[in-house]
């Protein structure tokens, strides 16, 4: 049966006489009313309240999506739930049934409520709520809200008018529920706007889905509903006033608080401005850019005023039910692999497709893809990485970080990316399948299936090998089981049976000439996974690593502190902190006797200070929003915290626990320069920052003062600078940049850009072969590339590459010396001393549970040429390691920042305590001193 | 600094746009011969009404501001020229392209032709044209050719000065009913500059002021001697001053120190802008929630809404915003009282 039916039969059954009575939906609630009724009237000839009785289930819907359904004969669940109306002084009698695979339960912050138990799968709670307060209450499912769970409770003044409006000479007339044309119930969730339009008197009601347009004829008298669950919003509909919530207050703007929040309001539509289409739309601008909008249309007098529905879960999706412009839905959370997650979840692997990754969506064009940021503590963007060449609304991206998620309509055929540009490994992809193609298309038919990319490279063939390149690492990083899991001994990577197809003649591993072939080509096989062994001579002091990924049973989030013993190369201490649900921790810096170790969460707002004897938790410490690296100023051991996800960076003095200020990494007004992987200058003067978000490297005197901001994408868009490598003197400044494959060279005094190396000269990305293009001796490419650190001699620069390289640079001469290998998600580097003199560079990798040692200058002759891997250790529990929490899953997996204790970078080993000083020789103590 | 523990004293009750069909009445305030004097004013002012209805013909440009030293620029209103029923009224307004743009003060019942002219640099198919900017206003009335937004929003045309998706033009003329109950502060600012949701972001916004006509509220026995304009931005607030006599507009800015003279009535106009939901507070000073007699000290306060109170100036303080990140980017200024 259709919602049409289904609305047909409630305002069938408020044909029956206890709509005359008490506007009752529900028949089944007449003997009870009456016996109420009866009672009532024998104790209090004065109340006349009403039992509503509401059957509701809680079903998932064709894309993963979870709705609230009314039960009888097969009512479809919607989104947003079913508006339900009484009275004040009714109560609310709702039996809920949980169809879905979750617990969900029945909520409505700001009334009572009997009940705050949850349905298990399969089983019914009984609810009630006294409906004591008129106005408009959001209903929702206590925990799965943000994924369609939520309704509205609308409860309206017993007797007299319900609401106002403003006339467009300024008067104001009092409504009563007979005046009402019509209603609409708007949801703001995410960035995303769901609708229902309902009759005036409530009987008849119709889901319009996701940003619909809603449609009225000229002087209709309509009421809104609108309601949020999760962050806030303003709402903000053009050319109409009406009234501030019991005032005469005239308002065009209404903020929605985080949380649950609702404010309903009346207007004549089209008042004292005609007909047109008015647009409405959250009014908070990363929500504007993330597409939160839709149109008012006010049709002019003999009009038809019909609302036009949006994008609906039953849609034309893979699977989907309807033949209507469909919606694919994804969560953003803070789950490894899974960071942008089909709302199918584990249902859109199993397909017949066999997807292997939750992060992969299939619809035809014309729908739309929906992303929520529903299970995340951090901020990020939507944002596109690569589209069909040609591809209208592309590319997709909010300027700023923040809460709330995205929606886009996706008319093109072909295959899009989105990233989230502070955390560029958060990937997910759309293919938009044209059904009149053989295989699904992964670039734009009417473009030979090419792709453009974000970086401002245009009509890159599918079959290319850097195309190829690309889909293989999205399929790693999004599939746990394609990392390198070193205690497995075996490694295999399987790719999906998906027949795609693609442009021309094949390159790289694809074949079947550009016709439909499955992925699963690609695949990789029981390759054999040797961790290989120790470095000889041992390190000094510790090594700790960011194992971001690793999975405990004591907590929600993920990521734990991996602490290496350098002097045996073995586990020494887990760190999970499962008291604070550590989440996703991703780099380090200690105190100056290297007492206390601070580390940021990454995809949360906190920094947390850890004992680092005992690992236990000192204190947790808001800081701002995805704070990324964290760094002391050498000279008054204040803490220094890159807030990737906002425009700062936030100052902790030494000693305290408090964020004083935020220095504003740009200009008042501008955009938003996410720093993420500073550096502090050896005297502590200056913070020089990767500014990801605007592309360039800034040069921050210590007070906050903006010295120099310099463009690392030499006229290009995209370049994503996002590590600092600075000279031990200061003289100079390297930058990686992520998405341009490049290292930056500026000058530290001036920040002026002085060489832009090229790390990828020497590979050919149409046909995937390598030779010395750059020709200087080596062939050594570096793809995505991201920590660079120099070492404390200033002699060598370390880059770890994502793309799986280690790439070695004689920072004195500004050239690539050598590539060394490195596993999938290659990510962080750092320095450490190694025993008897000399520096080894510590590199993890996300994707792999070992970490790589790299001594750029075995012998000690200032040549890097003969820059080795020096040997390898397992980030895996050894069973006998120190730990306050058991590992559950993605054993050592994650591997991002890391740090050398102790600290021995110039600057900073000088203000080592005795004790750690000892360790060291007279060279590492003063590491560019005459020697 | 110390305050004084109650300032109740020196608050006012104002209703942002009161009207004659309030509910809430105006005796706590007015004085029973004062009241009778209103009554016969507003009596008159029913009759006469339609003479004081004046006609506001504003010429504006869209510019680039200065930039930030490393290249990186913002863009910003300026008025051309403002004449009243004929009357030029430019020399309030600030001769350079300010952040925010010039504060437009109407009254209900006024008429205004606005002209925008786009005066970014760009690549122009032609002269003294680029991509295009647009005026959408809040509150007052106007057609959909005055909405100030692209065709594939409006479904008519692209309603802006330069080159838009579909249409351009040199200039584009927005016309605005100031109507009965529109009184109130309200935002205008860009909305098509690169796409539909324009450049609010970078600096393309201002203020109306609509003053309620003289009939409908007892406003205007206050006299003004400030106003002062404050949007709040995701890490400064942009503001000017308006003085209550001259009406010059100066102080424009980021956190601009506001002054007021000793037991003045000043008037604030609070508006939200940017991404971040904020928490306005004046230390040291209360007043009431526009149409209600709730007194408050702090408001929170999302993107384009708005906020206005009067209070009389006591005591020198500070305004600030009290959202966690936003108060450690410094948004906090002066409000020196002498």
């Amino acid at each position: 049966m259709s919602i049409k039916q289904a609305n047909k039969l409630i305002e069938d059954k408020d044909d029956t006489m206890n709509k005359k009575i008490f506007g009752l939906k529900n028949p089944a609630s007449m003997l009870t009313v009456f016996i109420l009724f009866a009672a009532t009237l024998l104790a209090s000839p004065m109340v006349l309240a009403a039992v509503h009785n509401f059957s509701i289930a809680a079903n998932t819907l064709p894309n993963g999506q979870l709705g609230y359904a009314l039960v009888g004969n097969s009512a479809e669940a919607v989104i947003p739930g079913p508006a339900l109306f009484v009275k004040q002084g009714d109560t609310v009698q709702v039996t809920l049934t949980n169809n879905t695979a979750v617990e969900v339960g029945f909520s409505v912050p700001g009334l009572t409520n009997t009940n705050t138990a949850k349905a298990k799968p399969g089983q019914t709670q009984n609810y009630t709520v006294l409906a004591k307060k008129a106005g408009a209450y959001v209903y929702h499912g206590n925990g799965k809200e943000l994924l369609g769970l939520f309704g509205a409770l609308v409860v309206d003044k017993a007797s007299g008018p319900i609401d106002s409006y403003v006339n467009e000479d300024g008067s104001i007339t009092p409504v009563t529920q007979s005046d009402l044309d019509k209603q609409f119930v708007l949801f703001m969730v995410g960035s995303t706007f769901w609708g229902t339009e309902i009759s005036g008197n409530g009987a008849q009601q119709k889901p319009l889905w996701a940003n619909p347009n809603l449609g009225a004829v000229e002087n209709d008298i309509v009421r809104f509903h609108i309601l949020s669950v999760g962050p806030g919003h303003t709402f903000h509909l053009h050319a109409h006033r009406w009234l501030k919530t019991g005032t005469n207050t005239v308002i065009d703007t209404k903020l929605l608080n985080e949380g649950s929040d609702s404010h309903t309001f009346t207007i004549k539509a089209g008042s004292g401005v005609g007909a047109g289409d008015w647009q409405y739309h959250c009014h908070l601008f990363s929500h504007m850019e993330a597409g939160m909008h839709g149109s008012f249309k006010v049709d002019p007098v003999g009009g038809d005023g019909a609302s036009v529905v949006g994008a609906s879960p039953y849609g034309r999706i893979l699977l989907g039910t309807k033949d209507e412009p469909g919606l694919v839905t994804f969560e953003i959370t803070d789950e490894p692999a899974s960071w942008v997650r089909s709302a199918r979840g584990d249902a859109i692997v199993g397909l017949p497709y066999d997807i292997k990754t939750k992060s992969l969506e299939v619809m035809s064009p014309g729908s739309s893809v929906n992303f929520v940021m529903s299970d995340t503590n951090g901020v990020h963007t939507i944002s596109s990485l690569l589209w069909p060449t040609g591809a209208q609304h592309m590319p997709f991206n909010q300027t700023d970080p923040y809460r709330g998620g995205g929606i886009v309509k996706l008319d093109t055929p072909g295959l899009y990316v989105f990233t989230c540009k502070v955390h560029p490994f958060m990937f997910s992809a759309v293919i938009v399948d044209d059904p009149n193609t053989e295989g699904l298309d992964l670039g734009n038919p009417e473009a030979d299936y090419k792709i453009d990319l974000v970086t401002g490279i245009t009509g890159l063939p599918t079959s290319s090998d850097l195309a190829v390149r690309l889909l293989q690492t999205f399929f790693i990083a999004t599939s746990p089981s394609n990392w390198k899991d070193y205690s497995s001994g075996l490694w295999n990577v399987k790719f999906p049976t998906l027949p795609v197809r693609i442009s021309g003649a094949p390159f790289g591993n694809i074949t079947a000439g550009g016709l439909a072939a499955p992925l699963t080509i690609l695949n990789v096989t029981d390759a054999p996974l040797s961790l290989g062994s120790v470095p000889v001579p041992p390190g000094v002091g510790e090594v700790w690593v960011d194992t971001q990924f690793e999975k405990t049973s004591g907590k929600y989030k993920p990521g734990t502190i991996t602490v290496i013993d350098a002097t045996n190369w073995t586990v020494k201490r887990k760190i999970a902190l499962p008291e604070i649900n550590m989440n996703n921790p991703h780099n380090m810096w200690p105190n100056r006797d290297q007492s206390i170790i601070y580390a940021t969460q990454w995809f949360d707002n906190k920094l947390t200070l850890i004992n680092r004897e005992n690992g236990q938790l000192i204190k947790n410490i808001q800081v701002g929003y995805s704070p990324s690296h964290v760094m002391t100023l050498p000279s008054t051991d204040d803490l220094t915290i890159a807030i990737n996800g906002e425009n700062g960076i936030s100052i902790m003095p030494a000693g305290t626990t408090t964020v004083t200020k935020m220095m504003p990494t740009q200009a008042h007004g501008h955009t938003a320069a996410s720093p993420h992987g500073h550096w502090v200058s050896a005297d502590g003067s200056k913070i020089i920052t990767p500014n990801i978000n605007t592309g360039d490297v800034g040069i921050y005197a210590a007070d906050g003062d903006i010295q120099s901001r310099t463009a690392t994408g030499q006229g290009a868009p995209g370049a994503h600078p996002i590590a600092i490598g600075l000279m031990p003197d200061s003289s100079k400044v390297f930058a990686t940049n992520l998405l341009h494959h490049s290292l930056s060279v500026l000058n530290g005094n001036t920040g002026a850009l002085t060489k832009t190396i090229n790390l990828i000269a020497d590979y050919n990305p149409i046909n995937g072969t390598f030779a010395d293009n750059d020709g200087n001796g080596e062939i050594a490419v570096g793809v995505l590339p991201i920590q660079s650190p120099i070492s404390p001699d200033g002699k060598s620069l370390v880059i770890a590459a994502m793309g799986g390289q280690i790439v070695i640079v004689d920072p004195i001469t500004e050239t690539i010396v050598k590539m060394l290998p490195c596993d999938p998600g290659c990510h962080g580097a750092n320095f450490g001393a190694k025993q008897g003199g000399g520096y080894y560079a510590y590199v993890t990798s996300k994707f792999s549970n070992r970490l790589a040692v790299v001594d750029p200058d075995p012998n000690g002759d200032g040549n890097l040429s003969d820059a080795k891997i020096a040997g390898y250790i397992s980030l895996v529990d050894n069973g006998s390691n120190a730990k306050d929490d058991t590992v559950s899953g993605l054993p050592g997996f994650g591997g991002q920042g890391v740090l050398a204790i102790p600290n021995i970078y110039n600057g900073w080993v000088q203000n080592l305590p005795e004790n750690w000083k000892s360790g060291l020789t007279a060279a590492q103590r003063d590491p560019i001193g005459a020697h | 600094m110390s305050f004084q523990p109650n300032q109740l004293c020196c608050v006012m009750r104002f209703s942002e746009n009161f009207t004659a069909a309030s509910p809430i009445p105006h005796k706590p305030l007015l004085k029973s011969t004062t009241a009778i004097f209103i009554l016969i004013l507003t009596m008159s002012f029913l009759i006469i009404e339609k003479s004081f209805a004046a006609e506001h013909v504003i010429q504006m440009t869209a510019e680039e501001a200065q930039d930030d030293g490393f290249g990186n620029k913002l863009l910003a209103y300026k008025m051309l020229s403002h004449t009243v029923d004929g009357t030029p009224i430019t020399d309030r307004y600030s001769p350079i392209a300010t952040i925010p743009g010039p504060t437009i003060v109407l009254t209900e019942g006024d008429t205004v032709k606005l002209t925008l002219l786009n005066a970014i640099p760009g690549d122009p198919p032609a002269a003294g044209l680029s991509k295009q900017v647009s005026v959408h206003v809040h509150g007052v009335h106007y057609n959909i050719l005055s909405d100030g937004t692209l065709k594939v929003i409006n479904r008519h045309l692209d309603e802006g000065a330069g080159v838009g998706p579909e249409d351009t033009f040199v200039t584009y003329e927005y016309e605005w009913n100031v109507a009965r109950g529109t009184a109130g502060t309200w935002p205008y600012h860009d909305h098509n500059f690169e796409s539909h949701n324009g450049s609010e972001n970078r600096g393309l916004f201002g203020a109306v002021i609509v003053n309620p006509a003289a009939s409908s509220t007892p406003i205007n026995s206050y006299s003004l001697a400030k106003e002062y304009v404050l949007y709040i931005g995701d890490d400064a607030f942009w503001g000017m001053e308006i003085d209550g006599v001259s009406k010059k507009q100066s102080k424009h800015g980021v956190n601009p120190s506001l002054d007021a003279a000793k037991d003045t009535d000043v008037r604030f106009h609070l508006i939200a802008m940017g991404t971040d939901i904020h928490k306005f507070a004046l230390n040291g000073y209360k007043w009431f929630d526009p149409g209600t007699y709730n007194l408050i000290n702090q408001i929170a306060i999302g993107p384009l809404e708005k906020h206005v109170f009067i209070i009389r100036a006591k005591s020198s303080t500070q305004y600030m915003d009290d959202n966690f990140s936003n108060k450690l980017l410094g948004m906090i200024g002066s409000f020196n009282v002498h």
